[in-house]
C-alpha cells in the first residue's frame, strides 16, 4: 500500500452493504471428468475412487506426475457428426459436456430459446497446446509462415465457447473467462450479471481444462502441485436462469445458485474470509446452515481455504468435499467440478459453500442449496 | 434501458499505451493528426516472413510507468494493461487511496492472453524440451493475470476479470465494468484490454491470406487486410454522482452495450448477426439509430471485414449512415486492445470534438455502396452527441459500446 493512513471517503461514496442476491438456478448440467461421462459416474468416483487405474494419458511426452485423463472420449459418437478431427481437446471436451446438457434437459429449448441463451467458460489459456503448437511450427517449419491456416482459431482463447455455440445454435452472449482456478466464480458472475441486465435468458455457464504436455510440465517445473497430487482435466457446465423463466420453461431446479464473491489480496486466507461472509449474508442465510463445503486447493493453499473458511463461519462445515483428490487438480474447471460433485452427490441437505484460492492472490466462493420444494 | 434504479456511469480516466504514444493525450494527439504507429517488427525476428511490419509499442519500460509491481514477474500483456491502469487513474485525478479502499475492481480484455510469454516457452520447448521450460515463465502464462496485474498495481480488493473474448473483448470487459457500476456491485471499475505482438498470430492471419504487406487500408478499394499490433489500455469507470462530486473531468456517459453470438462460423462474420447486435446495443442504451453521430468501426482492413460491417450498418441504419472510421488504420489491430482503443478514441471524439479519421484510405471501396463517409485523412472537426464503439471477434463473438457526450 502506499498510503497506510486513513482514507477519507468523499462524499457520496459511504458504502452501503450490497443487497441479498436474487437466487439463480440450475435445471441442467453435465461433467465429463477423470470419473467418466455424466453425474452418476462422478458420484461413484466420489464414493469408492476412480477404482480402476487411471487410463494412459494422451501423449508420452510427459512428467513423472500422476495424470488423470478422461477415460475414452468417443467425441464423433457423442455428437453425432465426423467433423471433430480437427478440434482440439479443450474443445471436444466442452462440446461433449454441453451437448449432453442440453439433451437432458425437461425441455429442450426452442429456436428462440437459443437466441436468448449464453455460453460462459472458465478457461485461463484456452488450449494452451494448440496455441503453443501453432507457435512452434512458426520455428521448426522451413518458413515460418508455414502453419496450418485451419489450426490458427484453434490457437485463440475463445475457440472453445465460440465451438459450442455454433454446434448448439446458442446466440446469446458468448464469453470466455480466464480466472485461473478461479475461472468458473468469474463466470458464474459474469453469467449472474448478464442473465439479471437481460442481456441473456439464461446461461450454459461452467468451465474447462484440458490434459496436455505443455500444462502438465508447467505444473511439474513449477512444482505448483503437492508432492503425490494428480493433475486433471474435466469440463463441467450448468445450465443457469431465473426461476420464474424456469418455471415457464417447464425445467425443474436441481439446485439455486445464491451468492458468488471473489476478492483480489495479498493475504488469501484473509480475502476468502471476507468473500464468505459476505456470501452468506448477501444469500440470506446464516453460517449454521451452511452443512457442506466444496473445496477447490490442495496442499498448502489447501490449509489456507481451510483457515479462511473457519474464520469467516466460526468452524468447518460438518462435511467436507475434495473433488480434486479424487480427479486431480482441474484449474480451469476446478470450480465447475466443486460444483459437479456437490449435484453428483447432494449429502443430506442444507446449503453448501464452493471455495477457491489462487496461487495468484485471487479468492472466493459460491453458495448453493438443493432447490427448493 | 438500465434497470430501474440503476446509476448512470461515466468515465473519468483514460490511459494507454500503444504505438502511437503513452498516455491519452499523446494518443489523441497522434490519431488527430492521422499518423501511423505501423513500424519494422522488433519484438520477434521476422525473418522469414514476406511481410514484416506491425504496431508494437517501441522501446516499452513499464518500470516508469507502474508504481508497485515488480515488473520481472509479470508479462507483456500484463504490463502493458497494469500501465494503462495506471495511467487512467492518474488522469481521472483521483487519490489512489481512495480507489484502493473503495469497492473497486477491473475487466481486462484479450485477444491471446500472454502469448508473448507463451512464445518465449515455445522457443525454449524447440530448444531444449519441455522438461527445461523456465518456471517463472511458466507462471506467468495464464491470462487471469492480466486483470491480476491491474488490481495489484492498483490495490484493489474488488473482481479481477478477464475476459477472453478475442477481438471484441476490451467491449465486453467495458460493458461488464459498465454493469458493475451501474448495479452499485462496485464503485469504481478499470475497463480495458491488453495484448502483445507475437509470431503465430503474424503467421496465422498471413496464412489466412488477411495481412497487410505495409499499411492497413480499411474501407479503401485496395485494400489487402490487417497488421498486428499491441498495447494496453484502460478506462476508468464511476458513478455520475461521484464523479460530479469530486468535480471529475467527465469524457463521456456510458448509455449502455450489446453482446451476441454468430453461432455460425469460426472465423467468418455474419452481417445479420451483427446488424442484430447494433439493434441490442442501441436498446441497451435506450437510442435509437438516428441518435448516432460517429460509429467507430471494427475496421480491421480486410475485404470481408468491411462489406459484412458496412452491410450490417445498412441493415440498421438504412441509407443514412453515421460517419464512420477505422482507427487501426493507424495503430493496427491491437487484437483484445481494439475495441478499448476505440473507445478511448470515442471518448475523447465526444469530449474535444473531432471525427477520428481512417488516415490511409486513398479511395473508398465502391463496392461498399453510396455514402460510406470514412472520414479520410486526419481528424474532422465536428461535435458529436452519440458515438457507437463496434468490436468483433473469431468465434463470432460480438459487442457494441454506445457513449455520450456529457452536455
Amino acid at each position: 500500500m502506499t498510503a497506510t493512513t486513513a482514507v477519507t471517503v468523499p462524499a457520496g461514496s459511504r458504502a452501503l452493504p450490497r443487497p441479498a442476491v436474487e437466487p439463480l438456478v440450475i435445471t441442467g448440467g453435465d461433467v465429463v471428468s477423470p470419473a467418466g461421462i455424466g453425474f452418476a459416474a462422478l458420484a461413484g468416483a466420489l464414493r469408492t475412487g476412480l477404482g480402476d487405474p487411471p487410463g494412459d494419458a494422451p501423449f508420452e511426452d510427459r512428467p513423472p506426475i500422476p495424470l488423470r485423463p478422461v477415460p475414452d472420449l468417443p467425441v464423433a459418437a457423442h455428437l453425432g457428426s465426423k467433423r471433430v478431427n480437427h478440434l482440439d481437446r479443450t474443445t471436444q471436451l466442452a462440446l461433449v459436456a454441453c451437448h449432453r446438457a442440453l439433451a437432458g434437459l425437461d425441455v429442450p429449448l426452442d429456436e428462440a430459446d437459443r437466441t436468448r441463451t449464453g455460453v460462459v467458460l472458465g478457461t485461463s489459456t484456452g488450449s494452451i497446446r494448440s496455441s503453443s503448437e501453432f507457435s512452434r511450427e512458426t520455428l521448426v517449419q522451413d518458413r515460418p509462415y508455414l502453419v496450418r491456416a485451419n489450426l490458427f482459431p484453434n490457437s485463440v482463447m475463445n475457440c472453445c465457447t465460440g465451438q459450442v455455440a455454433i454446434w448448439n445454435q446458442l446466440r446469446g452472449v458468448n464469453a470466455t473467462i480466464a480466472g485461473g482456478r478461479l475461472s468458473g466464480l468469474n463466470a458464474v458472475r459474469y453469467a449472474r450479471n448478464a442473465i439479471r441486465q437481460g442481456h441473456v435468458d439464461r446461461v450454459l455457464v461452467g468451465g474447462v481444462e484440458e490434459l496436455c504436455p505443455q500444462s502438465a510440465w508447467g505444473w511439474h517445473v513449477t512444482g505448483a502441485l503437492p508432492p503425490g497430487a494428480a493433475l486433471g482435466e474435466a469440463c463441467a457446465v450448468f445450465m443457469v436462469e431465473r426461476p420464474a423463466a424456469a418455471g415457464a420453461g417447464g425445467r425443474t431446479p436441481r439446485a439455486e445458485l445464491l451468492a458468488c464473491e471473489v476478492g483480489t489480496g495479498v493475504a488469501p486466507s484473509a480475502t476468502l474470509a471476507g468473500c464468505v461472509a459476505r456470501a452468506v449474508r448477501r444469500s440470506g442465510v446464516t453460517a449454521g446452515e451452511i452443512r457442506t463445503v466444496s473445496f477447490g486447493a490442495v496442499g498448502g493453499l489447501g490449509r489456507l481455504e481451510e483457515r479462511g473458511v473457519r474464520v469467516a463461519l466460526g468452524g468447518l462445515p460438518a462435511r467436507r468435499v475434495r473433488v480434486a483428490e479424487v480427479v486431480g487438480e482441474t484449474f480451469s474447471a476446478g470450480v465447475a467440478m466443486q460444483l459437479a460433485a456437490l449435484l453428483a452427490d447432494p449429502g443430506t441437505g442444507g446449503a453448501a459453500l464452493i471455495t477457491s484460492i489462487g496461487p495468484d492472490g485471487n479468492a472466493g466462493c459460491l453458495v448453493v442449496r438443493p432447490a427448493a420444494g | 434501458m438500465a434497470e430501474d434504479g440503476a446509476r448512470r456511469v461515466v468515465v473519468t480516466g483514460l490511459g494507454a499505451v500503444s504505438s502511437l504514444g503513452t498516455g491519452a493525450a499523446a494518443f489523441t494527439a497522434a490519431i488527430r493528426a492521422g499518423r501511423t504507429g505501423i513500424a519494422p517488427i522488433r519484438s520477434f525476428d521476422p525473418s522469414g516472413f514476406p511481410h514484416v511490419m506491425a504496431g508494437e509499442v517501441a522501446d516499452f519500460a513499464p518500470e516508469r510507468l507502474v508504481r508497485r509491481l515488480d515488473v520481472t514477474q509479470w508479462g507483456r500483456s500484463s504490463l502493458f494493461a497494469a500501465s494503462a491502469a495506471r495511467l487512467a487513474v492518474r488522469d481521472a485525478g483521483l487519490d489512489p487511496a481512495v480507489l484502493a479502499a473503495a469497492r473497486s475492481g477491473s475487466a481486462v480484455g484479450t485477444t491471446s492472453g500472454e502469448s508473448a510469454v507463451i512464445e518465449q516457452l515455445t522457443g525454449q520447448w524447440v530448444d531444449k524440451g519441455l522438461e527445461d521450460l523456465d518456471p517463472a515463465l511458466v507462471r506467468q502464462v495464464p491470462a487471469s493475470q492480466i486483470s491480476t496485474a491491474v488490481n495489484r498495481e492498483l490495490g484493489l480488493t474488488g473482481e479481477a476479470q478477464t475476459i477472453a473474448t478475442a477481438c471484441s473483448a476490451s467491449n465486453y470487459a467495458l460493458g461488464y465494468a459498465f454493469d458493475m457500476v451501474r448495479s452499485g456491485e462496485a464503485d469504481y471499475m478499470i475497463g480495458g484490454g491488453a495484448d502483445s505482438v507475437n509470431r503465430w498470430a503474424h503467421a496465422g492471419f498471413y496464412r489466412l491470406g488477411a495481412l497487410a504487406k505495409e499499411v492497413c487500408r480499411p474501407f479503401d478499394a485496395h485494400r489487402s487486410g490487417i497488421l498486428t499490433a499491441e498495447g494496453g489500455v484502460a478506462l476508468l469507470l464511476e458513478p455520475l454522482d461521484r464523479a460530479l462530486a469530486r468535480g471529475a473531468r467527465i469524457y463521456a456517459e456510458i448509455l449502455g452495450y450489446g453482446v451476441n453470438c454468430d453461432a455460425l462460423h469460426p472465423v467468418a462474420p455474419d452481417p445479420g448477426r451483427i446488424a442484430e447486435c447494433i439493434r441490442l446495443a442501441h436498446r441497451n442504451a435506450g437510442i435509437a439509430p438516428s441518435d448516432v453521430d460517429y460509429i467507430c468501426a471494427h475496421g480491421t482492413g480486410t475485404p470481408t471485414n468491411d462489406a459484412t460491417e458496412i452491410t450490417a450498418i445498412r441493415e440498421v441504419f438504412g441509407d443514412r449512415l453515421p460517419p464512420i472510421s477505422s482507427i487501426k488504420s493507424m495503430i493496427g489491430h491491437t487484437m483484445g486492445a481494439a475495441s478499448g482503443f476505440g473507445a478511448l478514441a470515442c471518448c475523447m471524439a465526444l469530449a474535444d470534438g473531432f471525427l477520428p479519421p481512417t488516415a490511409t484510405v486513398v479511395e473508398v471501396d465502391p463496392a461498399l455502396g453510396p455514402g460510406v463517409d470514412c472520414v479520410p485523412g486526419t481528424a474532422r472537426p465536428a461535435r458529436p452527441r452519440i458515438a457507437q464503439n463496434h468490436g468483433f471477434a473469431f468465434g463470432g463473438n460480438n459487442a457494441i459500446v454506445i457513449l455520450r457526450r456529457m452536455p
